[in-house]
């Protein structure tokens, strides 16, 4: 281990720290967003829509994230769909994400108990007041975990899109062992950032449960 | 679409499925011994097994799966292991990464099992090896099938980044052959496919077997 070395050559793979974040928000931003879609489409009363977001979950679910992001980049384009290389790594990762949170988000609204539905329909609440006041901050309990699960998994996807050179702090960490032809401290400087972002989400997580914890 | 280059190109990526076949049986072996031993090291008596299993669950949880493959190849085959070819290298990375995951699965599913039938066979005078195999294993194993095989669709995905390291799987020919056709919707719609009847296949077998395991009383 040497640790000048790791000093010396950390600010080069700090400076792929923002990227690796925006990678991870913008996507699950979007990801969630697009999620949120599939779940209503998923709980619609119109079979179509059903059947369509389970045949996209389906999809989604079934290949991996590379290939999603090579979609993203190579088929794209042929249809006419030209993005600069950032949007398009966010476009792929969302995509894939997406699929993930919606289940998620479908889980936590059909996971609140029958009772409730029924007894805010006798109290007369009217439909968007009932999801707002009495469905949705229950199923957000029940969300927390799994979504927050997903995020962390989301994270560390982000490293693939070093595959497409997007300089994030995998494909900076990689440049290193080219060139400097050392593997070991490149390597265990972004784990050790990997780590710290993963610590990060897991204290917001934490947050998050203790927020809508049940208080009785 | 062109069909016609479907046709020429199914055949070459059927052959590069198999190398994805075998990166992903071996990351599936590697991946329950290194769940079962690290899942028995966090049971153990003995402290410092089980602090080394929590960190090893800790660490590589955290880890991208990309990150571990490139520790077992830059790192592993090229300055410890040397004779690790890069299959191996990639099949380790796989393994190690995935097994973190599996030994939770197979601890969750050994307490899950009634501490009844731990005091029962303890009663009944079984050794404590005849008991984990006869009485907690057959019990525990119903619980671990839809997460294992959940990780198990994961693992096949993963097998993808091994074109990180230059292994010529599914994932890499067919990004080298959408370069060199110049139809990448062909190649990777066909790509596409061939990944989904993998993972729906895994996922029949997921249904099947919880069908068949399904507690008779």
């Amino acid at each position: 281990m040497d640790f000048e070395f790791i000093i010396e050559e950390f600010p080069g793979i700090w400076e792929g720290v923002p990227v690796t974040i925006g990678l991870f928000a913008w996507s699950l931003l979007y990801g969630t967003l697009g999620g949120l879609v599939l779940a209503l489409m998923r709980l619609s009363r119109f079979q179509p829509l059903r059947a369509l977001s389970a045949g996209i979950t389906w999809v989604g679910r079934g290949i991996p994230p590379l290939i999603i992001l090579f979609i993203t980049f190579f088929v794209f384009p042929e249809l006419g769909l030209t993005l600069e290389r950032f949007p398009t790594a966010v476009l792929g990762l969302s995509l894939w994400t997406a699929v993930y949170q919606g289940e998620v988000i479908r889980s936590g609204i059909i996971g609140v108990d029958q009772g409730q539905w029924e007894a805010a329909e006798a109290l007369g609440m009217s439909g968007r007041h009932y999801m707002r006041r009495i469905i949705l901050p229950q199923g957000f309990r029940i969300m927390i975990p799994p979504y927050f699960g997903n995020a962390m998994t989301l994270l560390k996807q982000t490293s693939i899109a070093s595959i497409v050179t997007i300089t994030e702090i995998t494909l900076l960490a990689q440049r290193v062992i080219s060139f400097k032809f050392v593997s070991l401290e490149p390597l265990l400087t972004i784990a050790f950032i990997y780590l710290v972002l993963n610590t990060i989400l897991q204290f917001a997580q934490m947050g998050f449960e203790r927020t809508f914890r049940l208080r009785v | 679409m062109d069909w016609g280059l479907i046709a020429d190109i199914f055949p070459l990526l059927m052959e590069a499925t198999q190398l994805t076949l075998q990166l992903f049986a071996g990351g599936l072996v590697v991946s329950t011994l290194v769940g079962l031993l690290i899942a028995l090291m966090r049971q153990s008596r003995f402290r410092p097994l089980r602090w080394f299993a929590a960190v090893y669950i800790w660490f590589f949880r955290a880890m991208p799966t990309l990150v571990i493959i490139f520790l077992a190849f830059f790192v592993v085959a090229r300055d410890w292991l040397t004779f690790l070819s890069p299959l191996q290298a990639a099949i380790l990375g796989l393994g190690a990464g995935a097994g973190a995951y599996k030994a939770e699965i197979i601890r969750s599913g050994i307490l899950s099992v009634d501490p009844g039938q731990w005091e029962a066979s303890e009663a009944l005078g079984m050794t404590p090896a005849h008991r984990m195999r006869r009485i907690i294993l057959p019990q525990a194993v119903r619980v671990m099938i839809p997460p294992y095989l959940s990780n198990t669709v994961l693992v096949l995905q993963a097998t993808s980044l091994a074109t990180a390291i230059g292994l010529v799987e599914l994932t890499g020919l067919s990004r080298q052959l959408s370069n060199s056709t110049f139809k990448p919707i062909e190649v990777m719609l066909t790509a596409a496919v061939i990944y989904l009847v993998m993972s729906s296949a895994i996922v029949l077998a997921q249904m099947y077997l919880e069908r068949r395991l399904v507690l008779k009383v």
